[in-house]
């Protein structure tokens, strides 16, 4: 038989005409799909291994995952497939979660100073004799004031436990960490709509305005985002526009990036609503009905913000807002997402509600592929509960008098408010914290507070390890790895909300113990015999027995085993399935999960009804507390806010000043800046946290150092190539460091990441395998293969502390610097911070409070404000 | 005691060496011997399982040890043998934080040693041993590892006097079983990493009691080692300093600049490229 003759050109030619015909042979082969996890087995022993779920806990999104122990070792971390909001997958940092527990430079066991503040000198001490010290510090200073105690944490997941130990004792002087990182975002979220963050349905959505946000890589909840993000992408073929200063992998990953001088997203949003308002693309009936203003009244009122006047300020073109304005609005659904892009700035406040403004405008609100509320579950405290302090303190983690809207607290002006005696300090708690580190001013400020042991004069670290911080610690009290304690867990962190824990994977090493544990031995010591009232505050035997007072009498979780459920599979709802081919969740029947929207038209039941009463505004109130909105004839839950609605025009604001509206305010020394002048930013890198992370290995070995980013239009003025040395000078100090010279930032605009440069947090975060004494680096293999030797500069200390005058935010991208070439004196790594300007920058910074002299003049609009005396401290102190 | 341990070693390192003469001794002498060195045993694991406390600084004071020491070699500063015996003892505690009790420190513990991190296989291998042996880790003034070096002292210390035991009770056969549990404890374990790590000690120690302790531990380990004709490879090393792998990497080792600018910037200007070749994975 002949065989045919076979050419490319033919066998093409034969191919078309087939194309039916290959359609419908059978397809037996499908592509196969790896194992979605939740198994492991041991590659020399073959046997399967144990698999202990928990949450994660190196940053705080909180992803599912299973450890897996072999041999009483943690070998393996993985997501967990049972987990409906991270479905299985976990970041790098979770992946190298492990090294954390096993880490050589932990801290086992308690330790107490020897030498001076800082020195590092430290003898080896025994719980008894920690807790004793600790316990008779505190009885000193409980008899001068409570209040003298100060609790400040970084990360608090204890689930109640730090606030229940400050109202055991009777103080109402806690402080977190939110300034420092989103509160300005927060305290633009909640007064219009409840909670302080939002969700955006990615996966459903058709269009994203990302103002700020890098969730592939970093921002809040980054892991179960950006699935979505990828989903909505591919999936949902959605188009999503990035306003960055920089070129992020989130910018690189969106359909357009857009450059943005820094702090002006809220200027391009506002024009973005003038567009929508101006040419009717607003959906009005959703506006009328939800929100607590008219389409008119923002007519009017969004008059000003044209785009060729946010053109001037932020460099976007009139053309592409014009452009972004016509899709986002005409696009449905679509959605907006923030980060501390537009919320780290002077008014950061401000921008975030012009962002969130556009999904109000367009009624994007709860739709599927929407901007939604957060969906969480809480879970109750052991009785009793300790009261709150009668006392206020100055300040606290909810409240500073200079800024009673924010709510988040103000906590990075601390140091100042103890430098100027506001705040009296004669015990210091530290819990999972490192302000020397994070925060503005640095070792300037925060090192300088803690060496002065007049003003701190007892300083107590709960730590794992010892940091920039602890380092001047008087006792330290070791604190168990997150792999190895008990804590309730639940975040916001996709549409379906649920419940998790942490529980211990292995025993703790040496005698570190679990901080509530800590806690409980702390106020055990104090009232031995229960006589001061207040060990009955603190009546659980172990972690385990306090995770059962949480969790064994909730509703749901109850009847399916409580705590032990939760100890057998991590999550509680386990929603569905999850499917390996298309990665979503389905039910038995392999129909993907679907989850609730418009939860705020969710309709009053009779019974909900019983008694209450419907005032004229439609606001309805049972037993004084309002419980929903009456809207077109029904009565709906509305919004988690006090009247029930959205609120557009916030009233609070006004009382202080503020512009209750909409608005944005420029930073004023942005706008008399040089020419040779430029904004510093920073970022987060995606395998790094702020400060815990350098000492991990597998993530330090992937980013261990942070050259500074410059576009080369502007290193071409200064005569800088990539690689070259760099000082860069703000008002408060200077650093010396690398430039990388690259197209993806603003001209503007120069970036220096955090998460490098530390000088203590062990061998390998700092580098100091080579220094004498001859610690670290030689006994451990691993380090054998440290082949860099930069560890990168960190840039805090010439970030001076300024704070949002409404959100108390740091405004981390505000700062002015020059960029030089390195002299010949200069040194790569050299830091120098001069803590007398940043005192004079940080008294600089309140001048736009609310009892500010520049307050009015930024605000002339809110002439008819009477003036601070008429709206002293009137801000919730919680 | 210790000088006549110390010089039986010597005799016995040379007859490894000149393997000509072999001195036969009694049962009694050897007996003798397992107990003077389980007495350096326990005495080098009171050193490192924690810090010193009062009695075993009183031990060690005597003008009898102190002169024993001196004979072998360890010899201590007026830091140690002139100094009041309270501020001395908070100088050791903190010298003992600081070298094997914090960050930055060294701990004297197999796993961190061999595999760099907390409680990994010999933590569990050493355990294991014990529990086959009848022994299980109690805690000290202060909680620690089964693979931490004084605990691991203190079994051999226990086995030797196990085998003391034996050998006054005419018991040849259990003294040479337990011999060869030593001797497999020492190639499986100790013979690891205490020589490199008394090393390491003796460097880095500020104090002169563990920088002579240090001495002791290399000193001794390596007696033993040859007394009981080990061939081990000590993979700690006590290396000074670390060393980056020789050979071709995947990367540019002069990061941080994470695209190829400079270096071909640099070849271009023909100064030389600092920038390797990526390997053809083909």
């Amino acid at each position: 038989m002949d065989m045919p003759k076979v050419t490319r050109r033919t066998f093409l030619k034969v191919s078309a005409a087939a194309g039916g015909a290959a359609a419908a042979a059978p397809r037996l082969l499908q592509a196969m799909e790896n194992e979605l996890g939740g198994r492991d087995y041991g590659p020399v022993t073959m046997a399967q291994r144990q698999a202990i779920p928990y949450t994660c806990h190196v940053c705080n999104i909180q992803d599912g995952a299973i450890a897996y122990v072999e041999n009483g070792r943690i070998v393996k971390l993985e997501g967990n497939p049972e987990h409906v909001s991270t479905r299985g997958r976990l970041c790098a940092k979770g992946n190298a979660g492990m090294w954390y527990t096993y880490n050589p430079d932990r801290v086992l066991y308690p330790l107490k100073r020897v030498g001076a503040r800082g020195e590092g000198k430290w003898k080896r001490i025994t719980w008894e004799e920690a807790l004793t010290e600790v316990a008779q510090r505190l009885d000193a200073a409980l008899k001068e004031d409570p209040n003298t105690i100060m609790l400040k944490w970084g990360r608090d997941r204890t689930g109640g436990a730090l606030i229940r130990f400050m109202h055991t004792l009777g103080s109402d002087n806690t402080m977190n960490h939110t300034s420092v990182c989103e509160s300005s975002k927060k305290v633009g979220l909640e007064p219009t709509w409840g909670p302080d963050i939002e969700t955006p349905d990615f996966s459903k959505t058709k269009y994203v305005l990302n103002f700020g946000s890098n969730v592939l890589e970093a921002s809040y909840f980054h892991n179960p985002l950006s699935q979505r993000v990828t989903e909505g992408r591919i999936d949902n073929h959605m188009k999503i526009v990035t306003f960055d200063v920089r070129l992020s992998n989130t910018a690189g990953y969106s359909d357009e990036w857009i450059p943005v001088f820094p702090g002006t997203d809220g200027a391009v949003a506002l024009a973005i609503g003038h567009v929508i308002l101006r040419d009717d693309l607003q959906d009005s009936e959703f506006i009328n009905t939800w929100t607590n203003v008219t389409v008119e009244e923002l007519k009017e009122h969004y008059k000003s913000f044209t785009p060729e006047w946010a053109e001037k300020i932020s460099g976007v073109p009139a053309a592409t807002i014009e452009r972004l304005a016509h899709e986002f609005a005409t696009t449905k659904p679509a959605t907006v997402f923030t980060y501390r892009g537009p919320a780290k700035h002077l008014y950061g406040s401000y921008n975030e509600k012009a962002c969130m403004m556009l999904p109000i405008l367009t009624g994007n609100v709860e739709k599927a592929g929407g901007y939604c509320l957060p969906r969480g579950m809480g879970w109750p405290q052991p009785n009793p509960k300790p009261p709150k302090p009668a006392k206020h303190a100055y300040a606290n983690h909810h409240h500073h008098p200079l800024f009673p809207l924010a709510s988040h607290g103000v906590s990075h002006l601390t140091p100042f408010d103890i430098f100027e005696g506001r705040t009296k300090v004669n015990v210091y708690f530290t819990y999972m914290d490192n302000p020397v580190y994070t925060n503005p001013g640095a070792q300037a400020v925060w090192g300088q507070l803690f060496k002065d042991e007049k003003l701190i004069p007892f300083f107590v670290s709960i730590s794992t390890v010892i940091g920039e911080e602890t380092a001047y610690a008087d006792i330290i009290l070791p604190d168990c790895m997150f792999l190895e304690r008990w804590e309730p867990e639940s975040m916001p962190n996709s549409l379906w909300p649920w419940l998790g824990i942490r529980q211990p994977i292995i025993a703790p090493l040496g005698e570190t113990r679990e901080t509530r544990v800590i806690l409980r031995d702390i106020i055990h010591k104090l009232d031995p015999d229960g006589s001061r009232g207040m060990k009955q505050y603190w009546n659980f035997k172990d972690g385990e027995d306090y995770m059962r007072q949480h969790f064994d009498n909730i509703p749901g979780l109850k009847d399916v085993g409580g705590l032990d459920f939760l100890k057998k599979k991590g999550v509680w709802p386990i929603y569905g399935k999850l499917d390996s081919r298309t990665g979503k969740v389905v039910d038995k029947t392999g129909r993907e999960i679907k989850a609730e929207y418009e939860l705020y038209k969710k309709e009053l039941s009779d019974s909900d009804m019983m008694g209450a009463t419907i005032e004229p505004n439609g606001l309805i109130v049972k037993n004084g507390k309002a419980i929903g909105i009456r809207r077109n004839g029904k009565n709906y839950v509305g919004f988690p806010t006090p009247n029930r609605l959205l609120n557009v025009r916030v009233d609070e604001w006004a009382k202080y000043g503020f512009n209750p509206m909409p608005t944005f305010k420029r930073v004023p020394w942005h706008e008399t800046m040089k020419d040779d002048e430029l904004v510093l930013t920073t970022y987060k890198f995606n395998v790094h946290v702020q400060s815990r992370t350098a000492s991990v290995k597998w993530l330090a070995e992937i980013v261990h150092n942070n050259p500074m980013w410059i576009n080369p239009e502007t290193a071409k003025k200064i005569g800088v190539k990539t690689g070259d040395l760099v000082r860069v000078e703000s008002k408060v100090g200077y650093l010396v460091t690398k430039a990388y010279v690259t197209e993806g930032i603003h001209p503007k605009v120069v970036a220096i990441a955090t998460g490098c440069g530390h000088w203590e947090y062990g061998r390998l975060a700092t580098l100091k395998l080579n220094e004498k004494p001859q610690f670290g680096g030689t006994e451990d293999p691993d380090l054998k293969n440290v082949w860099w030797d930069d560890k990168g500069v960190h840039p805090n200390i010439i970030i001076p502390a300024i704070a949002d005058p409404i959100g108390g935010s740091q405004a981390w991208y505000d700062t002015v610097v020059r960029v030089t070439k390195a002299g010949p004196n200069d040194k790569y790594g050299d830091v120098f911070g001069d803590f007398q300007k940043h005192l004079e920058a940080y008294r600089e910074g309140l001048r736009f409070t609310y009892k500010g002299d520049l307050h009015r003049k930024m605000h002339p609009e809110m002439a008819h404000w009477p003036g601070p005396e008429q709206s002293q401290d009137q801000g919730q102190h919680s | 005691m210790l000088s006549e341990v110390l010089l039986r070693n010597d005799r016995e390192t040379a007859e490894i060496t000149q393997p000509a003469v072999v001195p036969q001794t009694s049962p009694e002498e050897q007996a003798a011997e397992c107990r003077a060195r389980a007495a350096i045993y326990r005495l080098l694991a009171a050193v490192f399982v924690e810090e010193v406390t009062p009695d075993l600084l009183q031990a060690i004071r005597s003008e009898a040890l102190l002169a024993q020491l001196a004979e072998v070699g360890i010899r201590f500063d007026d830091d140690f043998t002139a100094a009041p015996d309270a501020a001395l003892l908070e100088a050791l505690a903190a010298e003992y934080t600081a070298l094997f009790a914090c960050t930055g420190g060294f701990p004297p513990v197999e796993s961190v040693r061999l595999y760099g991190l907390f409680q990994q296989e010999p933590a569990f291998q050493v355990a294991e041993t014990y529990r086959q042996h009848g022994f299980v880790l109690k805690k000290g003034k202060f909680a620690t590892f089964p693979d931490q070096l004084g605990v691991e002292l203190s079994f051999v210390a226990e086995l030797l006097e196990r085998a003391a035991d034996a050998l006054e009770n005419g018991d040849v056969a259990t003294q040479r079983k337990l011999e060869k549990t030593i001797k497999r404890f020492w190639a499986q374990h100790l013979g690891l990493w205490v020589r490199g790590y008394g090393r390491l000690v003796q460097r880095a120690a500020a104090h002169s009691f563990y920088r002579e302790m240090g001495r002791f531990l290399t000193g001794f380990a390596e007696e033993e080692i040859a007394a009981m004709g080990l061939k081990v490879e000590d993979r700690d090393q006590g290396k000074l300093e670390v060393e980056k792998i020789p050979g071709k990497v995947e990367f540019n080792p002069d990061e941080p600049i994470c695209n190829a600018c400079v270096g071909s910037m640099a070849a271009a200007k023909g100064q030389g490229a600092t920038v390797s070749v990526l390997h053809d994975l083909r």
